[in-house]
Formats: C-alpha cells, structure tokens, sequence
C-alpha cells in the first residue's frame, strides 16, 4: 500500500514470465554447463583428445557470451522488474534476507571472473590451473544456486520463519533440499542437451559418435536426477497448498502433470538418437530434444510460480501485494485510506491495487469478457466473494462500498449489451452461457466446486428458488441478477442436464 | 501474530559503509569502461584502431562492463535495503525507461564483445563503440533521472497522480543536470587517467591521457560546484554536515592526484583518486540522507540483528575476494 502502482497493459505475469523463463533457462543452463565443461576437458585432457578440447574451448566462448552477458543481466532485470510489479514483496525479500542476496553477490562476482578468466585462459594457462579456474566456476555458480534456491522456496513455503521470523527458519524451509536437488538435475539435462545440439552440427563421423554419446549420458543422469527430485520437490509443498491447487484444476498444475510426457519423450529421444544411433542425431533432432527440454522446465516453473496463488510469499502477503496481516484492517476501515498513492479517480485506485496485479481488462486474464453483459450488482457480488472463485483468488480486502465502486469502475469498461445479443445465442446455448458467465466461476459441472448433485431430480420451480435465494446460500455467492430471458435459459439449460442424466 | 518486516538486521552504519564501498567499486569500473568509450571515440590517437593501447582498452572493456554490472548489484541491494519506498516509487513512476536500462545494457554488452572480437584493424570499432556509447549514455541518465526523483517524495507522487504508466522521465531537469554531466565528465576523468596509465610508456598515449585528465577534471569541478550551488534549500544542512570537509578533501585529493599524474608518480596519484572518489560517493549518500530527512530517517530504522547470516556473509565476501586474488594469481603468473 506504500507504492505506486505500475499501471500498464501488459499483463503482469506475461512481462514477469517473459523475462524470468529467459534468466532461469539461462542460469541453469550456466551452472550445468560449467560442471560439463570442467568434467569434458579433465577427460579430453587425460586421454589427449585434441578434438574434443577444441570443440570444448569453442563451446566455452559461447557459454561465456551467453551466461555471463545474458545471463547476468536477466538476472538483474528480474531485480528491476519484481521492484517495479511487487515492490512491497521486494521488499520484504530484501529486508529479511539481505544477507543471503549478498552472499549470492559475493558467488556471483567469483563466478563471473572465473568464466572470464576460463575462457581466456584456453590457451595461457596450464592445463592444471584452466580446470583450478573451471572447478572454481562450477561450485560458485551452483553456490549462487544453493542461496537464491533458499528466498525462493520461502515464497511457497516460508515453514516456521511464519511464526518466529528466524532467518534460517525461512532459508532452509520445508521446499530448500528437495527443489535444489531438482534444480541441480535440471542444470545437468540442460547442460547435456546444450550440448548435444552444439553437437548435433557436426559432421556424421567417429568424434560425433563418442560425442553425442558422451553428452547424452549428461541429459540422462540429469532427468534420472530431476524425475525423482520432482515428485520429491512435489510431496514436500505443503499440502494444503497443493491440494487447493489441484482442486481449482489450477491449469499450471495440469499442464505440468501433462509435461511428464515431455520428460519421457525427451527420454526416449535421448536414448535412440543418442546412444543407440548417434550418427543421426541431426539438426532437427537436437531443436526437438531442446524443444522437450525447455518446455518442461518451462512447465516446471510455471507451475512452482501459480501453485502459490493466492499469495506472493504464503500465508504472510497476497499476489496483489497485500499483506495478510493487514487484510482484517483494510475490511474494516476500508482499502482507500491505506493506499498512499492516490489519483483523482477513487475507484480506478481500489481497482488497481486490488485486482490490476494479475488482472487486465482486456488481455491477459481479462475482466471485460468474463463480465460482459453482466451488471454492477453481479460484478460486486463476485468481488466480494473472490476467495470462492476457482484459480485460487486472494479474498477482496476493502469495504463493501468498495467493492461497489470497483464494480462501477469495471461495468465503465464492459459490452452492456444482452448476453444473447454479444454472443448470438438463444435458447439452452444462451443458458449454458449464463451458467458460464454467472454461476461456472464458481461451480463446474464434475469439477470445481460441483453443485451438480444438488441440482439431479429437481424441478423448474426448484430451479427458480435456487435462483432467487442464490444471495443468501453462502456470503461469498452473489445474488442472481440476470433478466427474466437469462433466467429462463439458464433454467432451460440445468433442465436439459438433468434430462441428460436420468437418461 | 505475523513477523514484521520492517527492520534492519545489521547496524546503520555497516550497510552504509558496505553501500558506499561497494559503489565506489562500481563506479570506478564504469568510469573506466564508460569514459574509456569516450576517450577512444574522442581523442586523438596516433593510428587509433592500430594503437596498442586503444586496443588494450577494447579488449579490457567487456571485463569492466562484467565488473560494472557485478559490483553494481550489491549498492543497488542495499540502498533497496534503506530507502525501498524512495527507490521503488521512483523507479516505478519511469517504469518502462528504468526497465529498458536492462535491455540497454545487454546491447552495450554486445557491442563492447562485437569491438573486442573483432579484427583491430576493423574500422567497425567506432560503429561498436559508438552504440556502447549511446547506450551508456541513455542508462547514465535513466539513473540519475530515477534516483534524482528518488530524493523528491512529494514530486514523484504528484507525477504518479497524473500517470500511472511508467512512461513519465524525471521533469526537475534543474535538480539533476549538472549531477548528470558531473558523473559524465568525472568518468571522462577517471578515464584518462586509466589511459594515462596505461599509455605511461607510450609518450603519445599518455599525452591524449592526460589531457582528458586534466581537462575532465576541470569540467568535472566546475560541473560538480554547480550541482552543489543549485542544491538550495539543502545548501544549509549540507554546510553544517561532514559533507563540506569531504568535498575539500575530495578537491585537494583530486587536484594531488593529476600533479603526481603529470609527474608520472601513478602509485600515490592513483591512491590520491581512489581516496578523493570514495570522498564523493560519501558526499552523494550524506546528500540523499538530508533530503529525504523529512521523510524517512534510516537511523529510525528498527535493528533486528541477524549476525549469523552477516558474518556468512563476511566470510563468503573474503572468500571471494581471495578465490579471486588466487585466480588471477593464476592467470598472471608463470605456468607449468
């Protein structure tokens, strides 16, 4: 409530994603691929494999251009970019665990002389200290790892440090072992699939098999560690957590249940074209294999980010920046009086700070489709009842006379038209909207919060009681304001449902 | 009951220290890099792109960027530490400029690499130079810009009330010209003295070195006192406070340091700059602390000590600063 608001059209999580997934991809792919250079040239050096060297010291350029530039400075801009959309969870990070962020300052400076100086030193060092320099890269990278590892698994599961605010208790929380072990397998798959499509441009000869090889042997040690450390990484969420994102079908959630056959396909890839033909890992082979790859971390940290929700940092501040502690105030003596950045325009000030952090109007998780052809009344209602939303909403923290001005605020911004009119439809399709639009943000048949049952075997009439006294099932359920001809298809369309099962 | 996040887990006065050492770092290396740029772009050299000391410093500036951005990160951590709603508001208010320094920086990244790969006869240096140069430029003034407006609470909340965007770039021109055009002309400064340096065996070099020297100083000064006349209503508490002597201190250094220079005695004129810069960057911070005096006084600040994390940090911080000694020991020295 002490900042300003970024109010801006992109979608918060889109600019968040966009540049965190380059970082991440790049940062573990920097630690793996400093252990494989470290490991490849102790192994190239023994048996005197010049080939090999040169196509490692070639690789190494790349890395260094690619880590060191890229990679350093995504790292900074996520810094930039989390203090601009949450600076209040910024903040918090900062104060509590300054420490450790230097640390990780003090790895992150020894790791990027140790690159540089790796990668020039090729052809002045000796061998003995070129490898001192990579070992020194490797462990100070996967230091950094070790230490940003620790502030971000306290943002899912801050375990005891929510009770006595003990540094160690927030660092080495319940999710630290079992997602830095994950982390470390995905740094090696990276690694080795890096490498196999570096690999993968070579000529077809007896180097490219004893390449190919050797690197798939590094994709495969890391998935065999990462499959494992996942399911880990997975158990030791707390389950409450876990268990009300799963049940909103959180789609992060699904989409990474889904990305277990990224994994196996990856697998399966890796096994054929690199052990048992490795000749024919072409081109097109390696960009699949990256393909798999990428997308499953993608996948991975998609889900780590949204299984959060509501919160930023959980149980202690909501995604929107507000923290919990305060949440019971804010209702009370309303939202407004607490915001210190203010406009002339009260209601757009209520609407971004509490609900612009993860919502547009009209791009990414937009409000104009959800309530088009709605009316304020419904609009307020379902503010005031968001913790029953399904996708995991943070609970509207401001007075009822808020919620009302937000409403206004949004119902400025919607098509006001009929929803049979905006979307063309009549009759049990334009019930099944209704039912969409009204009532399936909360309820999904044979989903989410299913009401179902209690609609089997029940009359028009019953219906249209349920309808009537809809406002004073639950505090969170909004009264049912939609006109006489989005009252009769919707009731038309459960009817048609009941039909359906009883036959 | 809730922890509560608000506090300091280490005294004022080590996070000031750490602040301003660690930005003197950071300084220093993107005076090198930053006026180094100008210096090579803008000074006279006996076959420039043939020269070995132009070429020396082309194929050092990729490092000093890595150095730049690396020692940036840790003052940047902790004036988030001490001033996070100063900091945060402003930088919000100029969202989309302040962002794009990052995209910026990455390109003057690559075109620092671009010159350092390329052939020295290339007369696409001054092309590569030239872009790193330009975007230098834009992330000096995006800094100053964001942390001018920092100091200035009641602006940037007025600006704020007018667009909520991030597309708003600090109005008070008046406030932070001449704080821009000082950090310019005091990194041509330190600039010609690392050229200076460099070139100590290398007559034609050196002139070009210290002449940039002397003269960036000059303008530096002048630059500088101008900043502090338009100080205004801080002029009083910045005359009363330590920050006046420093200023003395950091002209008389400044003024040793090119004599030395000019008499080739590197040691103590480099020692003498080292000094007179920490001096300023300790002027820079007791200016943001009387302006923002009024609105936030980090010695209010509640200490919640955590000296376990601090003192890992301390034992990584000289770690590191060993592990590196140690690598370039390594690098630099005799190989078997």
């Amino acid at each position: 409530m002490s900042y300003p608001f970024w109010d801006i059209e992109i979608g918060y999580g889109i600019i968040m994603a966009f540049i965190a997934v380059i970082h991440v991809f790049i940062a573990h792919f920097a630690i793996g691929g400093g252990l494989y250079l470290v490991v490849a040239e102790t192994i190239a050096r023994k048996k005197n494999y010049l080939l090999k060297l040169q196509f490692l010291e070639k690789l190494s350029k790349f890395f260094v251009l690619v880590s060191v530039v890229f990679g350093a400075l995504t790292g900074v801009g996520i810094w930039f970019i989390i203090g601009l959309l949450n600076p209040a969870a910024t903040e918090i990070l900062i104060h509590n665990f300054v420490w450790a962020w230097a640390a990780e300052w003090a790895f992150f400076t020894i790791e990027i002389c140790a690159a540089l100086l790796y990668f020039y030193g090729w052809k002045k060092l000796s061998p003995k200290n070129h490898l001192i320099i990579g070992w020194i890269y490797f462990i100070s990278a996967w230091m950094s790892l070790f230490i940003i590892n620790g502030i971000i698994t306290f943002m899912l599961s801050p375990g005891d440090w929510i009770t006595t605010g003990n540094f160690w208790d927030g660092f080495f929380n319940p999710t630290f072992w079992s997602s830095l072990w994950l982390r470390t397998g995905i740094c090696i798959m990276l690694a080795g699939v890096y490498a196999l499509f570096v690999a993968s441009r070579l000529k077809a000869d007896e180097f490219k098999k004893r390449l190919i090889r050797f690197n798939s042997l590094w994709a495969i040690v890391g998935l065999a560690i990462m499959m494992p450390t996942l399911v880990w990484y997975i158990s030791t969420i707390p389950k409450e957590i876990y268990d009300a994102a799963l049940e909103s079908k959180l789609t992060p959630v699904v989409a990474m249940n889904a990305s277990y056959i990224n994994a196996m396909l990856l697998g399966v890839v890796i096994i054929v074209f690199g052990f048992l033909i490795p000749k024919r890992y072409n081109i097109v082979v390696g960009t699949l294999a990256m393909i798999f790859a990428l997308s499953w971390f993608g996948e991975y940290e998609w889900m780590r980010e949204s299984v959060r929700k509501p919160y930023v940092i959980t149980n202690y501040m909501y995604a929107n920046g507000i923290d919990v502690a305060k949440a019971e105030t804010y209702q009370e003596e309303g939202l407004h009086e607490y915001i210190q950045f203010k406009t002339s325009d009260k209601p757009a000030d209520l609407f971004r700070r509490a609900c612009r952090s993860c919502h547009t109007m009209d791009g990414y998780k937009p409000l104009k489709q959800a309530f088009d052809g709605t009316d304020e009344a419904f609009i307020a209602g379902i503010i005031m009842g968001t913790q029953a939303i399904r996708g995991n909403m943070p609970p509207f923290v401001g007075a009822e006379d808020e919620a009302q001005m937000i409403a206004s605020h949004i119902y400025t911004q919607i098509d006001k038209r009929h929803l049979s009119e905006i979307y063309n439809l009549e009759g049990t399709a334009l019930g099944k909207k209704v039912y969409d639009v009204r009532c399936g943000k909360c309820h999904v048949f044979n989903g989410f919060n299913d009401k179902s049952e209690s609609l089997l075997e029940i009359t028009e009439e019953d219906i249209g009681d349920i309808l009537d006294m809809a406002g004073e099932f639950a505090e969170e359920m909004p009264e049912f304001t939609g006109d006489a001809q989005e009252r009769k298809a919707l009731i038309d369309y459960i009817m048609s449902l009941n039909k359906k099962e009883t036959e | 009951m809730l922890p509560d996040s608000n506090f300091l887990s280490v005294p004022l006065w080590i996070i000031d220290t750490l602040s301003i050492v660690t930005l003197s770092l950071h300084l220093i290396s993107m005076n090198f890099m930053f006026g180094g740029i100008i210096i090579l772009l803008f000074g006279k050299f006996e076959d420039k792109w043939n020269n070995p000391i132009v070429e020396k410093f082309i194929k050092l500036f990729p490092n000093a960027m890595a150095m730049t951005v690396s020692f940036g990160v840790a003052p940047l951590l902790f004036v988030q530490l001490v001033y996070p709603q100063q900091i945060y508001s402003s930088a919000i208010v100029s969202g989309w400029y302040w962002l794009l320094v990052v995209a910026v920086v990455i390109i003057a990244y690559y075109a620092l690499y671009a010159s350092a790969f390329s052939k020295k006869t290339d007369s696409r240096q001054k092309i590569y130079l030239s872009i790193a140069f330009v975007c230098l430029l834009y992330v000096s003034y995006i800094y100053t810009s964001v942390f001018a407006l920092a100091e200035k609470p009641d602006l940037y909340k007025l600006l704020y009330a007018q667009n909520q965007g991030g597309t708003i770039i600090n109005p008070d021109l008046n406030s932070y010209l001449f704080r821009w055009l000082h950090m310019l002309t005091g990194a041509v400064t330190v600039g010609g003295f690392f050229v200076a340096l460099f070139g100590r065996k290398n007559e034609p070099a050196f002139a070009v070195g210290k002449q940039f020297y002397l003269w960036g100083m000059v303008a530096s000064i002048a630059t500088g006192l101008v900043y502090m006349m338009g100080l205004g209503e801080l002029m009083k508490p910045f005359m009363k406070s330590p920050a006046i002597w420093l200023v003395l201190v950091s002209l008389v250094l400044s003024l040793g340091s090119l004599y030395f220079l000019f008499k080739k005695k590197f040691t103590v004129s480099s020692i003498m700059l080292a000094v007179s810069f920490v001096s300023m960057v300790t002027i820079r911070h007791i200016v943001r602390k009387l302006a923002l005096i009024d609105f936030h006084d980090p010695s209010t600040m509640a200490v919640n000590p955590q000296w376990s994390p601090f003192v890992i940090f301390l034992i990584f911080f000289v770690l590191a600063i060993a592990t590196i000694w140690y690598m370039l020991k390594l690098f630099f020295g005799k190989q078997k």
